[in-house]
């Protein structure tokens, strides 16, 4: 077959392509969706981390098949490089001549596979957590909220991991690109590198790569299109979490001064003793029959977080001392945890109106599921990036000196 | 022509105001009991809108807090920030319907608002003053 697709460049070299289109795809859309999985690590945000995470996950299944059908310069085969290959060429960069490579040079071509081989991994830890912890997804109750926290862990170190490996290709493509003088980003845009005539030519692709693009954005929209026909009335949800026991007494009697709040958000030692003390109710008397508070109280004691009937029930009950008997949940260390990044004068604004409160962030707070992606503060806090920097580094900040967030309210 | 659906609507739709005719006129029996009334609605009026000082925050506090003064909106608890259904039973038909409910949140409002419990001429007025808006 000729060659049809060679460019004459100034030189009389000829612009080869060397990068078809479905690869492009491929490369730059694992970096977008890597990118953003790292901007939505807030609970907030879980939806759209999420929806990264599959297109990630497709791309790299893709990028396995693609590896064997894909052609010249895509092929795993045109750059199955041993790790000796790999240690010659480094020290060749060392000594500032390696030699040129139209596709991928050894160094490259071992971070590609351990690129491949971490984003494998990150999406399975990552579906295991959505199963274990969340319980949604397609492994939802496979495992335990204790495994599904071990997978989270897991999924973490990896992207840490992944992120460093990203560091390692980059710099890498710098100083390649400096030592052989050309520009291998530009490369990757276009897909085309310099070359003598004679070399063999990557096929275009377009229709896989037309496929490729149609496939991601009808998935995205079968995945967002909930915000765009929700109401002010009836904000999307973008996870529903399973409902949980309910009690028409308890919730008429419970509900009538605040939320009614899940027996599910306190151990039962905290409902036995709040229901002992009824007539002192946060200086509140709640004054009620015996026969309706004992109702109420079996109510509260049944389905109390010690049940573990979802991941908030489960890690507030963890985080209280044996020996504390907290009698607000905004007083249990999860809480206090989850919450600490919020500035004071969220709490204090008329449309937040308070920590306990919930429903005017939490959508699903009447329902007591407290999902992901279903808060929204309704007071600007600064964007994206600042929540970034704040989940980035908040496991390793070890104060929380955010005076404000803990003033009892008069 | 069968009149009878419409009467049986026409008794379910009332039910309510009949439901709260009785509630509040039980309760005026039980308070008369204990020697209060004649109930005025102007005193009633007084009552929810006066202040009365918290001993222990300083603070003032009154029924509009929660209720606020135009009762045929919503109100808002001052403490959690929970919408509260118009109290007007012109707006809420189910407002002052059962006997239970209305001596439960006499003794809760009364204790946090006046701290202590209202008097039977007090809680007679106030119903007095509520009744009908
Ligand atoms: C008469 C009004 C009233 C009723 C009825 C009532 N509460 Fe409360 N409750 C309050 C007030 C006021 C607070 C304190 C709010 C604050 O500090 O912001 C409170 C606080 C709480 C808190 C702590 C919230 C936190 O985490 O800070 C819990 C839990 C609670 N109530 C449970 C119940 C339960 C269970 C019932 C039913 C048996 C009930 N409440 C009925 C008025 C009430
Ligand atoms: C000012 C808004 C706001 C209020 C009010 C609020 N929350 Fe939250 N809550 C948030 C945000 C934002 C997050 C996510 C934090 C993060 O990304 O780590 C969150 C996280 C949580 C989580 C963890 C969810 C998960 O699966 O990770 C729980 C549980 C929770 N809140 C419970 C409550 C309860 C119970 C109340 C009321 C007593 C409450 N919140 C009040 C904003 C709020
Ligand atoms: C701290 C907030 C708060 C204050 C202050 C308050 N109330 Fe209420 N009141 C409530 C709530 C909440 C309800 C329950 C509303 C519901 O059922 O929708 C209620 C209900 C009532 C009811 C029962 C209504 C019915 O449908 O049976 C009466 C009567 C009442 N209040 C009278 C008063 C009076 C009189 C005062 C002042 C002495 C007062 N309230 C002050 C919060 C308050």
């Amino acid at each position: 077959m000729p060659i049809r697709t060679e460019e004459t460049g100034a030189r009389g070299e000829v612009r080869l392509r060397v990068w078809n289109l479905p690869l492009r795809l491929f490369h730059w859309g694992l970096a977008a969706s890597f990118v953003t999985a790292w901007l939505t690590l807030d609970d907030r945000y879980r939806d759209i981390h999420v929806f990264a995470g599959y297109v990630m996950a497709g791309l790299l299944l893709f990028r396995l098949l693609w590896g064997v059908i894909g052609g010249p310069y895509a092929r795993f085969r045109d750059f199955a490089f041993g790790w000796r290959e790999a240690r010659d060429y480094l020290k060749l960069v060392l000594q500032r001549c390696p030699p040129r490579f139209l596709g991928h040079n050894p160094a490259g071509s071992w971070a590609i596979y351990l690129l491949l081989g971490l984003g494998l991994l990150i999406a399975i830890t990552g579906l295991l957590t959505l199963g274990g912890e969340e319980r949604h997804g397609p492994l939802a109750g496979w495992l335990s909220f204790a495994q599904g926290e071990m997978a989270h862990n897991l999924h973490e170190l990896l992207a840490w991991s992944m992120l460093g490996l990203v560091a390692v290709h980059i710099a890498g493509v710098v100083v390649e690109s400096l030592l052989h003088r050309e520009n291998l980003v530009a490369a990757m845009l276009t897909g085309r590198k310099p070359s003598k005539p004679g070399m063999v030519s990557a096929r275009a692709g377009r229709p896989t790569g037309i496929l490729m693009s149609v496939a991601i954005a009808a998935f995205g929209l079968s995945w967002f299109h909930g915000y765009l026909v929700e109401t002010p009335e009836r904000p999307y949800r973008p996870f529903s979490g399973i409902e949980l026991p309910d009690q028409a007494l308890w919730r008429e009697e419970c509900g009538a001064c605040h939320l009614a709040f899940h027996p599910s958000l306190l151990p039962a030692r905290s409902w036995r003793t709040m229901m002992a003390g009824q007539s002192s109710h946060f200086g509140e008397d709640l004054f009620l029959e015996r026969d309706s508070a004992d109702e109420i109280e079996r109510f509260l004691l049944e389905n109390a977080a010690e049940q573990a009937l979802t991941e908030a029930a489960w890690k507030i009950n963890r985080s209280i001392a044996a020996t504390e008997t907290p009698l607000r949940i905004t007083e249990t260390p999860y809480w206090v945890d989850k919450h600490k990044e919020i500035p004071g004068r969220v709490w204090e604004d008329p449309r937040v109106n308070g920590k306990v409160n919930c429903a005017s962030c939490h959508l699903d707070a009447d329902a007591g599921t407290f999902e992901d992606a279903a808060m929204r503060i309704p007071v600007d806090t600064g964007g994206a990036l600042k929540g970034l920097w704040e989940a980035m580094t908040s496991r390793f900040r070890l104060d929380s000196s955010h005076a404000g967030i803990f003033n009892p309210k008069g | 022509m069968n009149t009878k659906p419409i009467g049986i609507a026409a008794l379910l739709f009332a039910l309510p105001f009949y439901a709260q005719a009785d509630a509040v006129s039980e309760l005026e029996a039980q308070y008369r009991a204990k020697g209060a009334g004649p109930f005025s609605a102007a005193a009633g009026e007084a009552l929810w809108n006066k202040g009365f000082i918290d001993a222990k925050s300083g603070k003032e506090r009154k029924c509009t807090l929660c209720h606020t003064t135009d009762l045929t909106r919503p109100g808002k608890h001052v403490r959690t920030g929970k919408v509260i259904e118009p109290m007007a039973p012109s707006v809420n038909p189910k407002r002052f319907t059962t006997v239970k409910k209305i001596k439960k949140w006499f003794v809760r409002n009364c204790k946090w608002t006046l701290g202590r419990e209202c008097t039977a001429q007090e809680k007679g007025d106030v119903l007095a003053f509520l009744k009908n808006l």
